[in-house]
């Protein structure tokens, strides 16, 4: 089998959020950006089919400046046994349907399996990118997966996760594309072996203009803190005065 | 130009779901106010009856959806049926409920309308005749104003931002059916299963104790049970991250993929405030939040806020409360 974990380097920020005015983006601290959760728990789910299933092979892909080299060398330490990079200089903001359309021209004549990415993004929070895949590939899918098993070699079973704990349980066939909720698994983390490995690996690159990406259909015109809208009374003096004042709401309030 | 807002209606159980109705809410500030330009439409098996009752609720005119592959939520199949029906109406917006169905759906049929998608809508600007809508970043840290630049924009809407659309009682939305065939499809909806867990005892507690990844570390929840020892009838929930980590089962997890609340009393312990956590816990009556980000967005729901560290905090509540009010 071969599978395409699509991974993204997220940026988290810090206490403090700057926004760029220049750029109309916020300003990255190089020490905030990390491998996007969502996207562990994809990968997990593709290195619990690969020690299943012999001869399966997992790609983890990434779209980004030079940077996004180090979230791919992560998902190889990790386990996915190659790494490309779809080399996009611009810093700043790519649409989900930029993105999909990217790793859709990528992985079109590829024959992968199964296409895998977490459900969201820890920074713009989309939940769009992997749906979007399927829509360009004309692949079935499937979201917000919490279960997966592999029904038959071309065949499989996913539950996903509605609202009000219910579930959905869907069956799909091969090729397609599912995305990953958090949860599903314990994501492990990078093994000796594969560090080692990794080190020894160069990572396939391709420039983004080699690839189709269309004009993003909607734009940003600009990002902004939310107002202050705290409406409730942030207690004052020290913890222990904090705790007696508390109890003597609580107490006023009848809940003790 | 066409300015007709499709609104695509969620329903459950022969019902629309709630956040059906705030979709109508957007889709009617959409349309400046009313509801003349509004198309709800109802896809489904037996969905007349789902269809008049949106209509007699908002005024909005609906159309139900009937046919065979559409029983359950199946995104190939309403893909299938919804793709020739909205290349037709070409509508300037196409609403959903961002939910685990509506953002299932969304942006494939974005793809195939080739429209632009906008998810977990929270506001609409207007400005110079034109709409921007404003979503969060960063769970909540920043938000985004976005303007789409296609003749249709697919937009999911964040559950609880908007109020539930009610229309004049006097006039009803017109109704009609129509049959559709979604053919075969690649993907096959099974069932729907229902959690096993039993999530009663937080529906039904008074208080919530909640504890989010805040509280550091596992062991911390003992400090989460022993103040919620202090209240009568009380229950421990918590944030899905904890759940995700494994400090606590998912039948604790509050929010709209676990179990949404309304105790008296909901206190909110190393929670940041996540999006879907916050839409959970909105029919509680009074909450308090502690939390060390004086920043944290759970500080904006909360009545009483309280920036301190929990390990330092609770000890100090559990002994003043032992000296104060245990007899």
């Amino acid at each position: 089998m071969k599978i395409l974990v699509c991974v993204k380097q997220v940026y988290v920020p810090g206490t403090d959020v700057t926004i760029d005015h220049s750029s109309g983006w916020i300003q990255y601290n190089p020490t905030g950006f990390r491998l996007n959760s969502y996207d562990e728990y994809a990968l997990e789910e593709a290195l619990l089919i690969k020690e299943r299933i012999a001869d399966t092979r997992v790609h983890a892909v990434s779209i980004g400046p030079g940077r996004t080299e180090v979230a791919i060398r992560r998902a190889m330490e990790i386990g996915a046994d190659e790494g490309i990079q779809i080399r996009y200089e611009k810093e700043g903001y790519l649409s989900p349907y930029q993105t999909a359309s990217l790793i859709s021209s990528y992985a079109k004549e590829k024959q992968y399996d199964l296409i895998m990415t977490g459900v969201t993004a820890e920074d713009d929070m989309q939940m769009q990118t992997g749906q979007m895949i399927a829509g360009t590939l004309n692949y079935p899918y499937a979201s917000s997966v919490i279960k997966l098993e592999m029904k038959t070699e071309h065949l499989v079973y996913v539950e996903r996760e509605c609202d009000a704990m219910r579930r959905e349980c869907v069956e799909l066939p091969m090729p397609c594309v599912l995305t990953i909720q958090s949860g599903i698994n314990k994501p492990r983390y990078p093994a000796l072996s594969n560090v080692l490995r990794t080190k020894q690996q160069k990572l396939m690159e391709i420039p983004a203009q080699d690839l189709v990406m269309p004009e993003a259909r909607e734009k940003i015109i600009k990002v902004f803190l939310p107002e202050t809208t705290a409406r409730g009374v942030f207690l004052q003096g020290s913890a222990k005065e904090k705790a007696v004042e508390l109890l003597r709401i609580l107490h006023e309030k009848a809940f003790l | 130009m066409n300015d007709t807002i499709v609104v695509i209606a969620q329903h459950s159980q022969g019902a629309a779901d709630p956040v059906t109705y705030e979709a109508i809410a957007c889709a009617m500030e959409l349309c400046g106010g009313d509801n003349s330009c509004i198309r709800v439409i109802v896809p489904g098996k037996q969905t007349a009856d789902i269809a008049e009752k949106i209509a007699g609720t908002t005024g909005a005119d609906v159309t139900a959806v009937e046919g065979k592959g559409l029983k359950l939520y199946n995104a190939e199949a309403y893909i299938k049926v919804l793709e020739g029906f909205l290349k037709d109406i070409k509508p300037l917006y196409i609403v959903l409920p961002h939910t685990s169905t509506g953002y299932d759906l969304a942006p494939a049929l974005a793809v195939k309308l080739k429209a632009s998608c906008i998810t977990a809508v929270e506001k609409i600007n207007h400005a110079d005749g034109k709409h921007t809508f404003i979503r969060p970043l960063f769970n909540g840290r920043l938000y985004a104003e976005v303007v789409p630049e296609t003749e249709s924009t697919v937009i999911t809407v964040q559950p609880g931002a908007w109020h539930k659309a009610v229309g004049s009682p006097d006039k009803k939305g017109r109704v009609n059916v129509i049959t559709a065939d979604a053919g075969s499809t690649k993907t096959r909806t099974i069932s729907i299963k229902h959690s096993e867990y039993e999530s009663a005892a937080l529906s039904q507690s008074d208080v919530i104790i909640s504890a989010g990844r805040g509280i550091g570390k596992k062991e911390n929840l003992s400090l989460i049970r022993e103040l919620a020892g202090i209240f009568k009838r009380s229950a421990i929930g918590c944030s899905r991250a904890v759940c995700d980590v494994g400090w606590l089962g998912y039948r604790h997890q509050v929010g709209t993929t676990g179990v949404t609340v309304s105790p008296k009393l909901y206190l909110a312990c190393g929670i940041s405030g996540a999006i879907q956590h916050v839409s959970g816990i909105k029919g509680a009556q009074t909450i308090i939040a502690v939390n060390t980000d004086p920043h944290a967005r759970i500080f904006s729901v909360a009545d009483y806020c309280v920036v301190e560290d929990l390990e330092q905090f609770i000890p100090a509540v559990l002994e003043a409360y032992g000296r104060l009010y245990s007899e």
